[in-house]
């Protein structure tokens, strides 16, 4: 029997969204049977310590192990902070790194798909991902998918307040319309002189 | 002269005691909660009194819990091992004031479960038993300006805020190791029922409902355990109003296995607000839907509500899951009673 996780890394993440950003929490614990492994992909100058460096590698190759998406569109994840229990803690399977992440979230339509998958150390992973209950009342949860593991999950919300994914801006400001209306205009011009020549010559 | 202190200290105890007991018509739940608060402060000296109080806006003590047990996590306050005999029963006569008789009982099966533990695997940094539960004070006792009264170790966190005529449990943690026990002949299941209701209300579920209700994924802790103060997640499962009549008042009987800890006129308020929320309040189940009977399922299942959050998950941990259980009680919208309190 033991107080605490053994043979598993508990990879959990909160998934908040908002209009125009969506922010993650992913909490990570190594049990103490496979705590080895997971130090040896921190500790990467076997040192036996956690140096700056060390941490931000790690951070970084989470970042690169998971993937957000919202419409197919993968979201560049911004590390907010990040913290590192102890090597004590994280030996004794009571030790989390905390990471907190964000990504805006591009222009779409009303109706979006979230996806998220996690990847991190795969073979001693366990994954638990939500959504967390949106503060902005225009965001509106329909469906959660997940696989067995919840190694992905995907979130199909609504976001009221937005008519349309098409541009706001009128289409004569856009390139098509200034070069439809320029090709209108040199038509008319063209036309203008074809008649000024053609008076002449009668 | 500290002979003479510690039988003034249990003189006043008993008086607290005989006030209660005498005066049960006349004193409210919360005048016998402070009544008994301030017994036990009174046994305590000045040191000791220190140890154990903290204002009642400290974020940090508010949140210092945990399934841990000692010896991998640091509490505050004071532990039962460190108080005296009469100390001791004057904490846990607090304790027990604060709590319903089911309550407390359960509390205590509890300790006793990890005073089993004690004997059996108490091992290096690991330290069990009875002796390693800790009481603390946020604020000062009190019926009328909110307090808060934290008791916990290994498998429990107790947060009650008393404000006023009101009791609040949430956030609370309650856990078990082992699940299944024998004390004095008996079989003891300190969370046999939160796991038998709640397997009869899934057996009771029809085929379009169980569909709704069990996850097609694993879950393998709680979401919203110790640190997860503040989130709500998105509820997911067979919503309550998609039950029929009996369903629902099985679901009640689970939802009353937490909310029926602290004393009954606060257990009684507490549902009364759960109810009021029972229409939208979900029902998830992720795993096994089957036990050995006698024994707690395997299974992880949550009830979530408007303000009503239970987690049921059973620790895998390298040993047998339904032996190695923890769960968690919050309410989202009140947790350290902060909607009464505004703190």
């Amino acid at each position: 029997m033991n107080a605490h996780r053994v043979d598993e890394y508990l990879q959990a993440t909160t998934i908040q969204v908002a209009k125009d950003r969506v922010q993650a929490e992913i909490h990570l614990t190594p049990g103490i049977a496979i705590y080895p492994v997971v130090f040896a992909a921190i500790d990467t100058d076997r040192d036996g310590a956690i140096s700056i460096a060390e941490e931000r590698a790690y951070v970084e190759r989470v970042l690169r192990d998971v993937s957000l998406k919202v419409d197919g569109r993968r979201l560049k994840l911004r590390l907010v902070s990040s913290e590192f229990a102890t090597i004590e803690a994280m030996r004794e399977g009571r030790g989390t790194i905390q990471l907190d992440v964000d990504a805006p979230v591009p222009r779409g339509g009303p109706e979006r798909t979230l996806t998220f998958e996690n990847h991190h150390l795969s073979k001693i992973g366990v994954y638990l991902v939500n959504g967390l209950v949106p503060t902005d009342p225009d965001i509106h949860y329909r469906l959660q998918h997940r696989n067995y593991e919840q190694s992905q999950y995907q979130l199909e919300y609504v976001q009221a307040g937005v008519a349309t994914d098409l541009p706001l801006s009128p289409w004569w400001t856009g390139p098509i319309g200034l070069f439809t209306i320029a090709v209108l205009l040199a038509s008319a011009g063209l036309i203008r002189s074809r008649r000024r020549h053609a008076s002449v010559a009668t | 002269m500290i002979g003479m202190f510690n039988r003034a200290a249990q003189m006043m105890v008993v008086a607290a005691l005989c006030t209660s007991a005498n005066g049960a018509i006349a004193q409210t739940p919360t005048a016998r909660i402070v009544s008994a608060a301030n017994a036990f402060l009174a046994t305590l000296d000045e040191t000791q009194r220190k140890s154990v109080s903290f204002a009642f806006d400290d974020e940090q003590q508010r949140a210092r819990w945990s399934n841990f047990p000692q010896g991998i996590f640091k509490r505050a306050g004071l532990n039962m091992g460190e108080l005296s005999p009469t100390q001791r029963s004057a904490a846990m006569t607090l304790v027990s004031a604060a709590l319903s008789k089911r309550g407390f009982e359960k509390v205590q099966q509890i300790v006793d479960a990890d005073e089993v533990l004690k004997t059996t695997e108490g091992n290096g940094r690991l330290l069990f038993g009875k002796d390693l539960y800790y009481i603390s004070i946020l604020g000062t006792p009190s019926d009328k300006t909110p307090w808060m009264l934290q008791f916990g170790g290994h498998h429990l966190a107790l947060n009650i805020t008393i404000a006023g005529q009101r009791g609040i449990l949430t956030p609370s943690l309650t856990g078990v190791q082992p699940a299944l026990y024998t004390a004095n002949g008996k079989t003891v299941r300190p969370l046999g029922q939160e796991s038998d209701k709640a397997l009869a209300l899934l057996t009771s579920l029809d085929s379009t409902q169980r569909s709704q209700a069990i996850l097609n994924y694993r879950v393998a802790d709680l979401v919203l355990g110790p640190g997860q103060d503040g989130k709500t997640i998105q509820p997911e499962g067979l919503k309550a109003s998609a039950m029929t009549e009996q369903q629902i008042a099985m679901l009640v009987d689970v939802i009353a296995e937490w909310s029926g800890i602290v004393h009954e006129s606060a257990a009684a308020a507490r549902m009364a607000e759960i109810k009021s929320g029972l229409g939208d309040t979900w029902f998830a189940w992720s795993g096994p839907t089957t036990a050995t009977p006698g024994h707690n399922t395997t299974a992880y299942y949550r009830i979530q509500g408007p303000n009503l959050v239970i987690e049921y998950a059973p620790q895998q941990m390298g040993g047998d899951p339904s032996n190695h259980i923890h769960t968690i009680y919050r309410d989202p919208t009140n947790d350290y009673g902060r909607k009464l309190t505004g703190k």
